[in-house]
């Protein structure tokens, strides 16, 4: 009766084993134009990408020399590498940091907006619409300081600047051309975590006696933490790769105080055509990128 | 699993592969000739049917017998940098798509974008772009092997040559926008030629010229004598005069074009030459340039020298300067803030209209202070070539656009264009008299084509002891940025002009010996 039972149990699992190969093979075979697809649009150039970071293209592109870690270390000793990540960090903290501010606190007033909220919404979004090769032109002409509309309000004060043409300003400048495009966009993804809120525990922090300040601290912003984690993961990756308005506004000056590492990645990528170099340089940004993702999702999984 | 890793492997080997494959592509051997020559005849030459010829100029021809319209229904792409005579060539195209029924697409980009883009295709040869402009030390210095020998067309009887024969462009400027490393291969032929002047408001010098002499115990009127150091005193003295109040009509001495930009590099090198110095240790790198170019020369006595007095005249300047490239300070003094600029010559146009500017029929031109060698005058023109990934119909086509854009009958166009006008690159159009008179001021010549009121003195800037010409190396591009980074550190006050010029000098010698 056991060897019947011990045959049959083998029987099944052979029968298990072999329908789940069978299923497996279907699901494989259907997987692979997507596999393809990706590997040519994504594996693809990353594994050109490390290939890259060995050779040397400063010659010729077509025949590019290897050199071992002779970019690794070209890139990692110059001190522009680490300087540019410096203003990185700090051209991320702050412009996240004022974006995350002013946009969950825009989208907790539109939230209580008795009447009206679509229209505030419409027309907080607008800069959202704009190219950001568009909000650097803007920037750039409102503060020329020949014909600057905000150069000529500051000059009325009595402020002598050149906003763009000052170390200690034109960083905050590039902060403030981005914080101004892109903090509608947070507003508008924790708006969207406000409306799915139950009404529940609000009702019960009423029922508490709690102020509007404890029910936010206590109970509004706990619940929309991970949809203002996800703003943050979507805003913190663009915020890396994108350097239009520092390219059209300053070009990384003057004395170097806006080169931050994608406008560096820019600049020796495909001005300086070294694509050796370059490849490096994307390497240590995917690098940083996938961390700062993989921090935010962690952080988004805790509070799960 | 171990099945999927091996599919996975042999996909990626199967890419890298098609990769090799596709970068391992030989140069094509491209027929030049007509392609009909039984029926040409290239003793006798006919005029070409292009409109805008005029008498005294060297006409387009092609042998008896050519089809100017065999390339019909081709379409030619031609990536040029913003400036003045692409604005003309494009809206003048239509002469030349009636003539060869060749369709030119224009796209219009600022430099930085066009190198790049250029580049990128080159490297992919993907031949996007059939016609580059193909700036001698951005792109041409790096990228020569990329363009089609124009020598092939020149040497091929059955085509339209050359109006006028090489000798017909300024020789100084064949040679820096047309050839690399050596004269065995022509990429391209000069097609716009801006070079650094010095535009002063008349009006204030001459208003104020008394008063100066008396104080300062000379003739202040900017001439071919006038010194870097004049220049500075008298910046100096107007800076401080206007913020007295005594002045009125500007607010500044000078301004400058100092952003963190290749316009720095371009100002401060009218300075670096003037004192007798220059950016690498081996000589005339300029014209036909060097794949080589030695070490470099910005941690000598001079360099130092020409970085703390363009230091200390950036100081009486107007503090836009730091924000500002040639366009930027041009606006400025086209604003009417400013008494005097370096400026391209090309910028004359934008003074004299009015629309523009403040200060229309108030612009002088003459040639940069002296330093203590010499004068020396940024020469930045560009040529344009063929890509020679493109097709051989392409190829063949392109010549034609250049023969035509290049022609002394298309330069003068550009010249009288409304678009703003370059000046031309051909001689012969410089002796027409009605060139000649626009020269002057006040003649209804110069008010029809105004770049030409700079032009006196761009002639005396073009001479070969008046010239600068910077290195035409490969490395150009890192080099440049390193010159105008370190500068824009030294005018921000981060580091004193000895630390700046001898971190270019060693940030160039870690690059040249990488």
């Amino acid at each position: 009766m056991q060897i019947n039972a011990e045959k049959s149990w083998s029987k099944n699992t052979d029968h298990h084993v072999k329908k789940k190969r069978r299923k497996f093979s279907t699901e494989f075979w259907m997987l692979i134009p997507s596999m393809v697809l990706l590997a040519i649009i994504s594996i693809f150039p990353f594994l050109y990408l490390i290939y890259a970071s060995f050779m040397d293209f400063t010659i010729s592109f077509q025949r590019p020399e290897f050199i071992g870690l002779g970019n690794w270390i070209y890139v990692l000793s110059d001190s522009l590498f680490w300087s540019s990540w410096g203003r990185t960090i700090l051209y991320v903290g702050v412009g996240l940091g004022l974006q995350l501010l002013i946009g969950v606190g825009m989208a907790l007033a539109i939230y209580h907006l008795p009447k009206g909220k679509n229209i505030v919404v419409t027309l907080w979004m607008i800069p959202v619409f704009v190219a950001p090769v568009v909000a650097g032109l803007l920037g750039r002409y409102l503060l020329n300081s020949t014909y600057g509309l905000y150069d000529w309000f500051f000059s009325l004060l009595g402020m002598e600047t050149q906003i763009l043409g000052d170390t200690m300003t034109s960083m905050p400048a590039i902060i403030l051309m981005d914080v101004w495009e892109w903090t509608p966009l947070i507003t508008l993804i924790v708006l969207a975590g406000l409306n799915s809120l139950s009404s529940e525990p609000l009702e019960a922090a009423d029922v508490d006696g709690a102020n509007y300040l404890q029910k936010l601290t206590y109970v509004i912003l706990p619940l929309i933490a991970k949809t203002i984690v996800v703003a943050l993961l979507v805003r913190s990756m663009d915020i890396l790769r994108f350097v239009d308005k520092i390219k059209i506004a300053t070009e990384g000056g003057p004395a170097d105080s806006t080169k931050v590492a994608g406008y560096y990645l820019m600049e020796v990528a495909f001005k300086f055509q070294d694509f050796g170099a370059g490849s490096v340089l994307g390497i240590t940004m995917l690098i940083v990128t996938i961390f700062l993702g993989q921090f935010f999702v962690k952080f988004m999984m805790d509070k799960q | 699993m171990r099945k999927i890793n091996l599919w996975f492997s042999a996909i990626v080997m199967f890419m890298l592969f098609t990769l090799m494959a596709c970068s391992s592509g030989e140069d094509e051997q491209v027929d030049v000739s007509s392609g009909d020559d039984e029926n040409i005849n290239p003793d006798v030459q006919e005029p070409a049917p292009f409109d805008g010829w005029v008498e005294g100029l060297p006409q387009i021809t092609a042998p008896e017998g050519y089809d100017w319209k065999q390339f019909e229904g081709v379409e030619l792409n031609f990536i040029s940098e913003n400036t003045p005579p692409s604005s003309a060539i494009a809206a003048n195209i239509d002469l030349f798509e009636e003539v060869t029924g060749i369709k030119v697409n224009i796209e219009q980009t600022d430099l930085a974008t066009v190198v790049e883009k250029a580049g990128l295709d080159f490297n992919a040869q993907s031949a996007k772009y059939h016609l580059v402009y193909a700036d001698p030390y951005q792109i041409l210095a790096k990228q020569s092997d990329h363009f089609f020998d124009l020598n092939q067309f020149i040497d091929e009887p059955t085509v339209p040559q050359i109006p006028g024969g090489l000798e017909d462009f300024p020789a100084s400027q064949l040679e820096a926008a047309g050839y690399m490393g050596d004269k065995e291969e022509l990429y391209t032929l000069p097609y716009d030629n801006p070079t650094m002047v010095l535009a002063y408001r008349k009006d204030v010098f001459e208003k104020y010229k008394d008063q100066f002499e008396e104080e300062m115990g000379y003739d202040w009127t900017p001439d071919e004598d006038m010194t870097w150091d004049e220049y500075y005193e008298i910046a100096k003295w107007i800076t401080e005069k206007a913020e007295e109040g005594v002045i009125t009509e500007v607010e500044y001495g000078t301004g400058h074009q100092a952003k963190q930009h290749d316009s720095l590099m371009n100002d401060f090198s009218n300075i670096l030459a003037a004192n007798g110095g220059d950016y690498f240790e081996k000589g005339d790198l300029g014209s036909i340039g060097s794949m080589d170019p030695g070490a470099s020369a910005m941690d000598s006595e001079v360099a130092v020298e020409s970085a703390e007095f363009y230091n200390k005249l950036l100081e009486v300047a107007d503090p836009g300067s730091l924000s500002w490239d040639w366009s930027g300070v041009a606006e400025g003094f086209a604003s009417g803030n400013i008494a005097m600029i370096p400026e391209w010559h090309e910028f004359s146009a934008m003074f004299e209209d009015e629309s523009s500017s403040n200060i229309a029929g108030d612009v002088a031109w003459t040639t940069l202070p002296k330093g203590k060698e010499r004068k020396a005058h940024m020469y930045g023109g560009t040529g344009i070539g063929i890509n020679k990934y493109a097709s051989e119909e392409e190829i063949k086509a392109a010549w034609l656009f250049i023969v035509w854009s290049t022609s002394p009958q298309a330069q003068y166009m550009i010249l009288k264009s409304d678009e703003g006008g370059s000046t031309p690159t051909r001689n012969s159009v410089y002796e027409l008299e009605d060139v000649q008179k626009g020269m002057q001021p006040g003649t209804p010549e110069s008010e029809e084509m105004p770049n030409l009121l700079a032009m006196e003195a761009t002639l005396k800037a073009w001479e070969p002891e008046y010239a600068y010409m910077r290195p035409k190396i490969p490395q150009w591009p890192q080099v440049d940025t390193f010159i105008f980074t370190e500068l824009s550190k030294m005018l921000a006050g981060q580091q004193t002009p000895e630390e700046a010029v001898n971190e270019i000098a060693e940030q160039t010698n870690r690059l040249t010996n990488k």
